[in-house]
């Protein structure tokens, strides 16, 4: 078995934590974006079923990818080093 | 709340194209040059179609100015992905260069093909030009405003003056200009306004009103009319 | 976990542990194309799209057909690779990493014919700060940034056991492969984790495909034109999309074949499964565009007429019916008999598709904007060198995304052939067994 505190280890470590948190502020950006955007929309009341119906269906497939993404990352990474 | 419209009498046009060469010096309209003008990039605000009648032609030509027709329900709005385009309160639909980022979805969607792109920079700004008009750069989305530059004027000026606005204050270049008075204009909100009286009269017709875009500019038909 | 190593899996890793001289030349080549297409979108964002031939009334033109043709074939990865894994169907294993790359690069230049085409690509920020939900544009912009992320994420994570072996076999940018592999070792847990994780992306990844290209119709038949308003465009585009993504996913793999020598990977049975669907789709395809026709035709609509004719026997009428002969004659030809020669026929229907496929585009985008309602002067669309190096430079770029690609990832799925070898055979074996009755204890 590795010794998983050698130094190459911990920056393998250090850089899976920064692309896959990299990965998860792109998917909340994203988020942040559509509700930006279904929130000027209702301020300008400008078509408010678009605005608030077309984010609903977007917002909660993202969170679903960055949940899946977290999960392997997880699941692999985090849990998996300790077998 | 006032509803600008327009009323064109196609019985008096005779087709000099005064009210587009108006349009153009009002509103700082480019003149594109030969070479692009054959390659079909005319600039033309105010635009007056030639229909030829299918029976007889080359006998009966019918003369259509077209400015934009300030549609109450307008299929361009609908589509633009920025808000560079919507219509006002009052009826009119605005455009706003600083906003347009040149997706062109506008022309593609509008039925009466009244949008025009700026394909290079036809001009700069330069005196001579109307200073009430800004001067558009290449890649943005332009169309006839219904003068709305005059109607600020004269607001400002009825505002300085602590009065309401009169009808005949804010009149297009266009109707101005029209030697004949076929164009006429003004408040379609108010019943006892010239262009409501004749927007109600039997020749009255919209182009292409199956659409349901509810034009404003409404055509009176040649002849007695009325069926 | 399965951990031999198969016979043939050097094949495999060679394009990434070497590099000929052939690859310098096909970027060399590509570089060419590439540079054209540059210099003719500097000479528009500096003279502005005045440069192309596009006018009044045809103001879109190669830009939008090229931005659906695109983002068509990016419906390559995800129904094949999603669908086929979901159906178990076996025979996929070779194909899947092939079609989820052809997605993943494919839409970053679909998306970037939009850019192309904007009058103001300085002002693209408008679209982020000012959007609005009313306009088909901003579905788009939602729809395709939603299918980026989970086509990239749909190709990350089987490959990560791939990227394990290079990590442990390649000798060569250890570090990077290790950070991507996710600490994976092979262990029970970790492929129960994937698996699931593979599992949900292939559920998530089909709907969000199919919204993709059917809010890219909607961009047309949203409007009131004639022949654009029509309520066959959403399925109409997800067929042709999938019909042009196949094609262009089989003129891929017979490229690598060649190059890279896959031959024992990619067999004529596989080529043949996909020209099966192939022909399927081009009969479907040719289902709905005689639907679309028909109905136009039956309703007699002078407006629609006047762009039904223009298309049946006017100006446009060389482009139409080269795209039924691409379509349909041509895979018809090739396809239905694909006993022999299943490579060669296969190819020839793919390329002929992909032909067909842009002029269908072509032929929905631009007659319809050429002869408008109102009589409006016309000119005829003539494309200029600047769209037509955009062309050229749009198919290279991805060709050069592609090939790169190759060059650092195994262009076909080691773990999961190994996979096939011994849990596949086993699989499917307990599956048949499960369709046919069961077998009386103590029965010879």
């Amino acid at each position: 078995m590795e010794n998983y505190h050698s130094p190459s280890d911990r920056l393998i470590r250090k850089l899976q934590w920064v692309w896959v948190a990299g990965f998860i502020v792109l998917v909340l950006g994203i988020i942040t974006w559509f509700i930006h955007l279904m929130r000027a929309a209702l301020w300008l009341g400008d078509v408010p079923s678009a605005a608030i119906g077309i984010p609903l269906v977007a917002i909660p497939i993202f969170l679903a990818l960055a949940g899946v993404v977290f999960y392997v990352f997880w699941g692999l990474a985090i849990r998996g080093r300790d077998r | 709340m006032a509803l600008w419209g327009m009323v064109i009498d196609l019985d008096r046009c005779t087709g000099c194209q005064a009210c587009v060469m108006a349009c153009k010096a009002e509103n700082n309209v480019p003149a594109v040059g030969k070479k692009e003008a054959t390659k079909g990039r005319t600039i033309s605000w105010m635009q007056v179609l030639t229909e030829t009648d299918e029976e007889h032609h080359e006998e009966k030509v019918r003369f259509i100015p077209r400015p934009c027709l300030q549609c109450d329900d307008p299929p361009c709005t609908k589509v633009c992905p920025v808000y560079a385009t919507y219509r006002n309160p009052e009826g009119i639909v605005a455009q706003i260069y600083a906003r347009c980022i040149g997706c062109r979805f506008c022309m593609a969607a509008c039925p009466y093909n009244v949008k025009y792109f700026n394909w290079y920079t036809y001009q700069k700004e330069q005196p001579g030009q109307n200073p009430d008009v800004s001067v558009r750069e290449k890649g943005v989305v332009e169309k006839c405003t219904f003068c709305h530059h005059r109607l600020q004027k004269a607001r400002e000026r009825a505002h300085a003056e602590n009065r309401e606005i009169q009808p005949g204050e804010y009149n297009t270049a266009c109707a101005d200009a029209c030697p004949a008075q076929a164009i006429i204009f003004g408040d379609l909100a108010d019943p006892g306004s010239e262009v409501s009286k004749l927007a109600r009269s039997p020749r009255a017709f919209k182009l292409q009103e199956e659409l349901g875009t509810k034009p404003k500019v409404i055509y009176l038909t040649e002849g007695e009319g009325g069926g | 976990m399965v951990d031999h190593k198969d016979d043939y899996e050097d094949i495999l890793l060679a394009p990434i542990a070497h590099t000929g001289p052939g690859f310098y030349w096909a970027v060399a080549g590509l570089s060419v194309f590439i540079l054209w297409g540059a210099i003719a979108y500097a000479v528009q964002l500096y003279e502005g799209l005045g440069v192309t031939g596009l006018q009044q009334p045809v103001s879109w033109g190669f830009y939008v057909t090229n931005f659906v043709f695109f983002i068509g074939i990016s419906h390559a990865g995800t129904l094949i690779s999603a669908i086929l894994r979901l159906s178990r169907a076996e025979w996929r294993r070779p194909i899947t990493r092939m079609a989820e790359v052809i997605t993943a690069m494919v839409l970053f230049i679909g998306a970037g014919q939009i850019l192309v085409d904007m009058g103001r690509p300085d002002r693209i920020f408008n679209v982020i700060r000012h959007g609005r939900y009313q306009s088909p544009l901003l579905w788009d912009a939602t729809s395709i940034s939603a299918y980026l992320t989970a086509s990239l994420t749909y190709l990350y994570l089987p490959m990560i056991p791939d990227i394990a072996i290079l990590r442990d076999r390649l000798g060569k940018w250890k570090l990077f492969y290790s950070v991507l592999a996710l600490g994976w070792t092979g262990t029970e847990q970790q492929q129960r984790v994937l698996n699931r994780a593979i599992a949900i992306m292939c559920v998530i990844v089909i709907p969000v495909a199919v919204s993709v290209h059917t809010v890219v119709s909607f961009v047309f038949s949203m409007t009131l034109q004639p022949m654009w308003h029509s309520t066959i465009f959403g399925p109409y585009f997800v067929v042709g999309a999938i019909f042009s993504g196949i094609a262009a996913l089989i003129v891929a793999m017979i490229l690598f074949r060649k190059a890279y020598r896959l031959e024992p990977y990619l067999k004529p049975i596989h080529f043949r499964y996909l020209g099966q669907l192939l022909l399927i789709m081009s009969l479907l395809w040719f289902y709905f565009t005689f639907a679309e026709y028909l109905t136009g035709y039956y309703g007699a609509e002078p407006e629609e007429m006047k762009i039904f004719w223009s298309k049946f026997s006017g100006p446009f009428w060389p482009f139409f019916w080269a795209m039924v002969l691409c379509n349909l004659f041509i895979p018809l030809a090739c396809l239905v008999r694909l006993g022999r020669r299943t490579v060669g026929k296969v190819l020839a229907a793919s390329l002929s598709i992909i032909v067909g496929m842009w002029l269908e585009r072509f032929i929905i985008v631009v007659p319809t904007l050429s002869i408008p309602r109102l009589p409006f002067p016309q000119t005829i669309y003539v494309p200029t060198w600047v769209e037509l190096g955009e062309f050229a430079g749009s198919l290279a770029l991805f060709a050069l995304f592609y090939l790169l690609f190759t060059k650092v990832f195994p262009i076909i799925s080691i773990w999961e052939i190994r996979e096939g070898r011994v849990e596949g055979v086993k699989e499917v074996e307990e599956r048949v067994k499960s369709y046919l009755p069961d077998e009386v204890k103590g029965a010879a």
